[in-house]
């Protein structure tokens, strides 16, 4: 155990006293947090891919890399005390930040770390009670949690030392403490809640729809709050002016802070102080006598390995006939019948279905969506008259649309090759393919039926309503242009067979991210140019159906020697 | 004699469905249950009510006279489980992962360690004690399973397809090791599909299907009652929807299109 664990353990024990009033048993706790925080260093060690040499330099320096992003962050989160004319304001917009980052930080971590399943056929059969097993799961919680905050908060530790003195550190330190604990628990409680709503296998879908919004959400506040709010409103707003901020526990903690900072004894601040004290603590109590129990009943249902035959769900016939006729019908029209058919349909239902593509894919949806409101809103100028064909804001505007539309498709064929499930694969190995470039191109093909042609059909109404027939030479080049980008990635990075490796985080993030918005980016400039020239339009329209047609081709003529494809065990 | 397990009336439901309609059983230390029956027979939600991964049962659980319901942490004391998917936190040596278990169960450290390591040379893992499991094939991962529901000296063990992934002389060692725990007094709780395992191993079988005990007794009182053949046939003809040589028969036929 390395002294980062060591330290932390042993903090998280000072307590035991109290721990063993509340019918904890120490020896137990101390063995369960001990093993689990050897985990945490191991399963970093893994993440690195590194299975079997043991490498100690990965997992320092992940560690040191998790620790330095937080800080970045925290420096990040510095803005708020330039904001704002008094400390309560200052603190509330501190507060709210880092209570959120760390709500969200730590929603990623619960399912993956910190809830465990293994846990329910390892640890519950042993004679450990349900309070010692929430507690320790807890307590790993803190000591995650501390690695994460501890340099989050150092540069506004920093900052209010040099302007506050030791009062106002310490006092902002017991207030980040007990921010840190209402996080931990509201992150708790909500957990406890889905649970208590919803079917335990149903659990983690929800979780990760949530850790997408989540994600999305940062993606639109990062790029809207900044150009939605007037500079000077920020330097004159005053927290508390409304009575619903009372309602929100970062304005508490702002409140207790400047309380404490700058002997502020109202009433009301007096209230305010003991919320942000009782709140934390008394939900410590409420989720340890009330929710402990049955949090590990339902806990150990989410593995789902209840029973050899489950009862068939009420709503059993998931595929309803609209979707599979309306599947077989496209599946007719874009693929070829045998195994490039077969690819199809493989695919176009695994992405539906497999959480863990969804979870790659759709925050980019969103992160498209946020991404042309803000070119709405930031360009009001726009009116319905200017988008006729010809103008140039139009131009601009549609060139962007179109060749924004690919940018899920893109990401999505990125990600055909990977899977959690790549033992999977034995079937492409096992059966008597001969071409298996037929695979691909019908994978690639169910990618660009299921993320490229309902977008692109919205955006040919849409533009033929508003810019009139005349586009259409235009719109043909530019969809043209997208598949062809789409299938010379497919040609390129798609070496291996759908879903036949497991993800390889580095070598992938690289050549998607050039696809996706350096070619382009590049062909979209090109196009501009050429916009008003309709010959050439036309012309290079033609050639970018043949090239992509060519190409389309020969990823199907693709044979076994071209493939890097092996069956990984 | 007490008996040292007693169900009564043990009734399980999930949702509407009703996994265990009433199950009752006495068992006598020094037994060696078969516990057997067809996929979703309810094998495993017994199992798991006994292990105590399942509180929410209706029914009496009765061990060693302590009631499950009313002190769970007795009774998991007295009682080893290994489980049938090869459940272990694969990131961590046997070593560190058998201290982890002895240390739930409050074990000194001194008898555990020594304890885990005759028990894995034993096994022939001395060599491997200290590298991590995720390298491990499925046979060793099953090895140290079986160590870790043994290592505390339970009185009741509760073995759920305990031969899964091993080899063969690895399955002569444990069906020869449930033999001589059960001549010490232990309790054992076989739950297993491999019939001609449980034939030999156990000196009762009880038998279940869809959620109540259709047959029990030593091998040769259900061959009395089944008539002379083997487990496997008793098994067949007790619990199978129709004849089997019917479905194999509608295999073959299906090829005749």
């Amino acid at each position: 155990m390395n002294i980062v664990n060591r330290f932390f353990l042993n903090i998280v024990l000072l307590p035991s006293s109290i721990y063993e009033r509340m019918g904890v048993d120490i020896a137990q706790l101390k063995s369960i947090l001990k093993i689990k925080l050897a985990m945490d260093d191991r399963r970093a060690g893994s993440f690195q891919q590194t299975r079997a040499k043991k490498n100690k330099n990965p997992i320092k320096l992940a560690t040191l890399g998790t620790m330095l992003l937080s800080l970045f962050m925290g420096t990040f989160f510095l803005f708020s005390f330039f904001v704002g004319n008094d400390d309560v304001t200052k603190g509330t917009i501190y507060f709210s930040i880092y209570i959120f980052m760390l709500a969200s930080t730590l929603i990623a971590d619960f399912t993956s770390v910190l809830i465990d399943v293994r846990d329910n056929m390892i640890i519950l059969p042993k004679p450990v009670s349900d309070k010692t097993f929430l507690l320790s799961r807890l307590l790993h919680i803190v000591v995650h949690t501390s690695k994460l905050i501890l340099p989050m908060t150092l540069p506004a530790m920093i900052l209010l030392a040099y302007y506050r003195g030791i009062g106002g550190v310490s006092s902002f330190a017991l207030l980040v403490f007990l921010a840190t604990l209402f996080t931990i628990f509201l992150i708790n409680a909500l957990y406890i809640f889905i649970l208590k709503v919803t079917t335990p296998e149903k659990f983690k879908t929800i979780i990760s729809y949530f850790q997408i919004f989540i994600a999305i959400l940062f993606y639109a506040s990062y790029q809207l709050v900044p150009r939605l709010v007037n500079k000077a409103a920020i330097e004159n707003y005053r927290a508390g002016d409304s009575i619903f901020i009372w309602l929100a526990p970062p304005y508490w903690f702002a409140k207790a802070w400047n309380l404490l900072n700058n002997a502020d004894f109202g009433i009301s601040a007096m209230i305010f102080m003991l919320l942000s004290i009782v709140v934390p603590i008394a939900s410590i109590w409420v989720v340890i006598k009330y929710f402990a129990p049955n949090f590990n009943r339902k806990l150990s249902m989410i593995s789902g390995s209840e029973g050899g035959v489950a009862p068939l769900p009420k709503n059993g016939k998931i595929i309803s006939s609209t979707t599979s006729s309306y599947l077989s019908l496209v599946s007719k029209w874009f693929s070829r019948k045998g195994a490039e058919r077969m690819a199809f349909l493989l695919t176009y239902k695994i992405t539906s279905r497999s959480r863990e593509f969804k979870m790659k894919v759709y925050p980019s949806m969103g992160y498209l969506v946020v991404y042309l409101v803000m070119i709405f809103f930031t360009n009001k100028k726009i009116t319905v008259a200017d988008l006729s064909y010809g103008s140039n804001s139009s131009k601009i505007l549609f060139i962007s649309l179109i060749y924004f539309s690919s940018f899920m498709l893109i990401m999505a064929t990125g990600q055909i090759q990977y899977s959690d499930k790549f033992k999977a694969a034995w079937i492409y190995f096992t059966t008597p393919i001969k071409e298996p470039g037929m695979l691909l191109s019908g994978a690639i093909r169910a990618m660009i039926v299921k993320f490229y042609l309902p977008l692109i059909s919205a955006i040919t109404i849409l533009s033929i309503v508003f810019m009139g027939p005349a586009i259409i030479p235009n719109l043909v080049l530019g969809c043209a242009n997208q598949l062809f980008i789409t299938a010379m990635v497919g040609y390129i990075s798609v070496r291996e067979l759908p879903f036949s490796h497991a993800q390889d985080q580095v070598k992938i993030n690289f050549i998607r991210g050039l696809f996706t918005f350096l070619i382009p980016a590049t062909v979209a400039g090109l196009h501009y140019l050429i916009y008003s020239f309709m010959p050439v339009v036309i012309i290079l329209a033609v050639l970018s159906i043949i090239a992509y047609w060519m190409v389309m081709d020969s990823i199907r003529k693709k044979n076994w020697s071209n493939l890097i494809s092996t069956y990984e065990d | 004699m007490e008996p040292i397990i007693q169900l009564k009336n043990l009734v399980k439901h999930y949702g509407d469905k009703q996994v265990l309609k009433g199950i009752h059983l006495d068992i006598f230390p020094g037994q060696v249950i078969g516990y057997i029956g067809p996929n979703g027979a309810g094998k495993s939600t017994t199992v798991k009510i006994l292990c105590g991964l399942i509180s929410d049962y209706d029914g009496t659980v009765i061990v060693d006279g302590i009631d499950l319901k009313t002190d769970p942490l007795a009774v998991k004391r007295k009682v080893g489980y290994v489980p049938e998917l090869a459940e272990l936190y694969d990131v961590l040596t046997p070593a560190e992962f058998l201290g982890f278990m002895a240390e739930l169960y409050g074990m000194p450290k001194e008898v555990a360690d020594e304890r885990m390591q005759k028990m894995l040379a034993a096994f022939g893992l001395e060599t491997n004690m200290h590298q991590r499991m995720d390298t491990f094939s499925k046979g060793m991962r099953q090895k140290v399973l079986i160590i870790s529901g043994l290592l505390h000296n339970p009185d009741i063990i509760i073995l759920d397809e305990p031969l899964s992934g091993l080899d063969a002389n690895s399955v002569i060692i444990v069906k020869d090791l449930i033999s001589k725990l059960a001549k010490d007094g232990k309790t054992i709780f076989y739950c297993s599909h491999m019939m001609d395992v449980v034939e030999k191993v156990s000196d009762r079988i009880v038998l279940i299907n869809e959620g109540m005990v259709i047959a029990d007794g030593s091998f040769e009182e259900l061959q009395n009652q089944q008539g002379n053949q083997s487990l496997e046939k008793i098994f067949a003809h007790m619990t199978a929807k129709g004849s089997l040589n019917d479905a194999a028969d509608q295999l073959m036929r299906a090829f005749e299109n």
